[in-house]
């Protein structure tokens, strides 16, 4: 509305959100845990003398330079991209309100940077002391980032006693800041793991089984500490959850089948990693190391996903709403007009009709009324992109209108477009007048497929 | 008509402060990006025509990369953040009109990286195949296209007046298709280019450092030949620069910001631009014989004043093309005092930490490594 919606056919452009976080966090947390892992494990290599160790784990640091370092840098700036074009309203909200949490963010990230390029490419010639002090530079710094970007994604999804005092420590200790951090350290601690297991099977195979017994054996407990804080940290993550989201999760199938695979898949992780490496280190083959990186994937990716879902109506849980739309701005808009009150939307209106503005450039809105039924479908489909595109594609695609509107008759369309908060709470309210309404209504209609034919009855026939 | 309304919460520190941050993140973001763009293809023109000592060369600068871009891309978020706070009502608009593209840096940013690692392991190794010599021009290419991306959205940014007859051409039912870009603005081109040329100068400056810090296991022979090519790198690059800078403010720049650029009291800051690469051209001159660690540091240093100035005279622009529709030093102020005084010292403390780094690495460089 403040800005030009970006129209990504199928998809909705939010979607390409999601899609850039989920691969951004299988890659982010391991830079976190992985980044503990080999802090951890380098002073234990380093203490105990182990030579052969301490290569492996040089050879484990240079995939993990070339995953986190390049991969994960860039799909992390991939996500400002992305969020900058599909969400720009709430983007330009959490950057005024945590413009200073990225930016410590950023002095972390180039000390990672630093640290790492450091600590590999150094691995032979820096004092032993040196090196573990780097490894834990590294390690902590990387923790520090998770913990910073937690605080203002706990923030999209509740964000306490903000609306009411919007001040930086309010917002960055909301009530999802403790359990998202536990959940997430625990989420990297056990990526770590799996990720060791992938590398070492896939890279070591059969050439030690004795070095791989020791890598399975120590790289087992950070997986079982993280499934641990997983657990917890979901569980208290739920309760902490604004009632809304609560209700979302209870209501969409979708979300209910994901929070049941989020727990199992935990559950199965933990039993696999317990029975399998810990208790018999010498069962990592390439197999089952994929296998484990595929459920711990599947957790891991699946819990973000459910994050991001039930934060609806919200972007930004109180203060953006999914469409974009600031909720103080809701009363004017009903009253003025969402096409009025739009900065991109008036323009569109008065570049292409005219005839409904009046002499101090204010939308006559009952005059849209009186527009050719071409003019006002195309407007209908204005308010439709503005308002609605950000979680529904038109007629196919990502939940698209056309297609859940089977059958509708006007009335049933003009019922859920003045009341879609009444309709299905997750959906936030419209913010439009009567005459906009019946445009959208209009536009809907037109896009709505007909009821399947098999499921018709005698009666609807006649 | 485009600009959206004020954010309710307000700038969260003093205007002055978010340019300062915008403006030194981007002088600090050139240097290792200047690297990456000119550096590389420059460097990847060499090895496939120069001789041995060319091939040294290549191989030295090209191997520093992945550092480099490393650094190049945690350094370039902090001027994006900043245009983020205190220019968003143009950074949004631009780059969503021109949203494809503007996605797409993401993806080829990633394919160039690996394009320079795959490149970088097959120099070390020895064993530049075709495959892995090509990643290398691929990812020069890569780079090149993402500095037209960047040109194209900075430029739209300030082109306010265009967004409405792009978006009319690239949309669908008022919502932007995202396929814009700003190929109609008379500035785009000589600003690409400028860039380039810049990227020239700071790629000569960077063997220099190279040569006076780094090369003390090279021969006396390569050290003068890195330095002359330095030079002729250098005189390139002004050429280029001063060219395509000339082109930007004769030919292609609105009237009224050239007149602006070309009277008191930013006359000054225009003449210091375009004359300050001077400095590090004539230190280079007078140093091809050969080059001590202060001279070196001393071109390093000149050629860093040579990006604040540029980056400076950019911000003055800017501001100077975006006045008839917005002024962003306007808006509400709410300092959020803790956290930015919280920044500002783990700032200080992050570089505290990073020099030691540094230190560490320099001591340990000057040891042959254990195994």
């Amino acid at each position: 509305m403040h800005y030009p919606w970006w129209y990504v056919p199928f998809l909705t452009s939010p979607m390409l959100i999601a899609a850039v976080a989920v691969i951004h966090v299988y890659v982010s947390m391991y830079a976190v845990g992985g980044g503990l892992f080999l802090a951890v494990e380098t002073q234990y290599a380093h203490r105990s003398g182990n030579r052969d160790y301490l290569s492996y784990l040089k050879s484990h640091a240079w995939f993990f330079i070339l995953l986190t370092v390049v991969f994960g840098a860039i799909t992390g700036v991939g996500i400002w991209w992305t969020i900058g074009l599909a969400s720009p309203l709430a983007t330009e909200m959490l950057i005024h309100a945590f413009v200073f949490g990225w930016a410590i963010e950023y002095v972390f990230f180039v000390l990672e940077i630093a640290a790492a390029f450091a600590f590999y490419y150094f691995w032979d010639r820096l004092e032993p002391t040196v090196h573990q002090i780097i490894g834990w530079i590294y390690g902590i710094s990387a923790w520090i980032s998770l913990v910073l970007i937690t605080a203002i994604t706990g923030f999209m999804l509740n964000s306490g006693a903000w609306p009411e005092n919007p001040t930086f420590w309010v917002g960055f200790f909301n009530p999802q800041f403790l359990p998202q951090t536990i959940a997430r350290t625990g989420g990297a601690l056990l990526l770590a793991s799996l990720y060791v297991y992938l590398h070492a099977a896939l890279s070591r195979g059969d050439k030690d089984p004795e070095l791989l017994k020791l890598i399975s054996r120590r790289s087992t407990r950070p997986g079982l500490l993280g499934a641990i804080l997983i657990t917890v940290g979901g569980a208290w993550w739920f309760v902490a959850l604004p009632s809304s989201a609560q209700a979302a999760l209870m209501v969409a199938s979708a979300l209910n089948i994901f929070m049941v695979l989020i727990f199992s898949v935990t559950v199965v992780v933990f039993a696999m990693l317990y029975l399998g490496p810990y208790r018999n280190p010498g069962w990592i083959t390439p197999g089952f190391a994929i296998l484990l990186f595929a459920f711990g994937l599947a957790a891991v990716g699946t819990g973000e996903f459910v994050r991001e879902a039930v934060r609806k109506p919200y972007i930004v849980n109180r203060v953006v709403y999914s469409n974009q739309i600031l909720p103080e701005e809701l009363a004017t808009l009903r009253e003025s007009g969402y096409l009025e009150g739009g900065t991109w939307t008036h323009a569109y209106v008065s570049e292409h009709y005219p005839q409904v503005v009046d002499g101090a450039g204010q939308i006559d809105e009952a005059a849209l009324l009186d527009l050719p039924e071409a003019d006002r479908l195309e407007v209908g489909a204005v308010l439709y992109q503005y308002h609605c595109n950000d979680c529904h594609a038109v007629e196919d695609g990502y939940t698209p209108v056309g297609q859940l509107t089977r059958g509708w008759t006007p009335e049933m369309v003009r019922l859920l477009v003045e009341n879609p908060e009444k309709a299905h709470f997750f959906m936030p309210p419209f913010a439009g007048t009567p005459e906009e309404a019946e445009l959208l209504t209009e536009y809907l209609l037109s896009i709505s497929k007909p009821f399947p034919v098999d499921l018709l009855t005698t009666a609807d026939a006649e | 008509m485009f600009v959206g309304p004020d954010n309710p919460l307000g700038y969260p520190a003093p205007y002055w402060f978010l340019v300062l941050f915008k403006v030194l993140g981007f002088t600090l973001h050139m240097v290792p990006m200047h690297l990456w763009y000119a550096g590389l293809i420059s460097m990847l023109l060499l090895r496939a025509t120069g001789g041995e000592q060319a091939k040294r060369l290549s191989q030295r600068l090209v191997n520093a990369l992945p550092l480099v871009i490393a650094m190049g891309i945690n350094l370039g978020i902090v001027p994006l953040l900043f245009t983020q706070v205190a220019y968003y009502k143009a950074f949004y608009p631009a780059t969503i009109l021109m949203a494809w593209p503007w996605f797409s840096v993401i993806a080829l940013l990633m394919v160039a990286y690996y394009g320079v690692y795959i490149y970088v392991i097959g120099l070390r190794k020895g064993e530049l195949s075709l495959l892995r010599g090509a990643s290398g021009w691929v990812a020069a290419l890569m780079f090149v296209i993402i500095g037209f991306w960047f040109a194209n959205s900075f430029s739209l940014m300030t082109n306010v007046g265009a967004w409405g007859a792009l978006w009319e051409a690239n949309s669908f039912a008022g919502a932007a298709t995202g396929t814009a870009l700003n190929t109609a603005d008379a500035t785009l081109w000589p600003r690409w280019l400028m860039m380039f040329g810049l990227a020239l100068t700071t790629s000569a400056a960077y063997v220099v450092v190279d040569t006076g810090f780094f090369a003390g296991g090279e021969s006396e022979d390569y050290k003068r030949w890195a330095l002359g090519m330095a030079f002729r790198l250098y005189t390139l690059g002004i050429i280029w620069f001063g060219a395509t800078g000339s082109w930007y403010i004769f030919g292609a720049l609105a009237a009224e910001n050239r007149a602006l650029l070309l009277s008191m009291p930013a006359l000054i800051l225009t003449a210091l631009t375009a004359l300050a690469p001077g400095l590090p051209w004539l230190l280079i001159l007078t140093g091809r014989g050969g080059v001590t660690r202060g001279r070196a540091l001393l071109t390093g240093l000149a050629q860093f004043g040579v990006l604040a100035v540029n980056a400076v005279s950019r911000q003055i622009l800017q501001n100077a093309e975006l006045a008839p529709f917005m002024d962003v030093t306007a808006e509400p102020v709410s300092v959020q005092w803790s956290p930015m005084i919280l920044f500002l010292v783990l700032f200080v403390v992050g570089l505290g930490v990073v020099a030691w780094i540094i230190s560490q690495v320099v001591k340990a460089s000057q040891q042959p490594a254990a195994s």
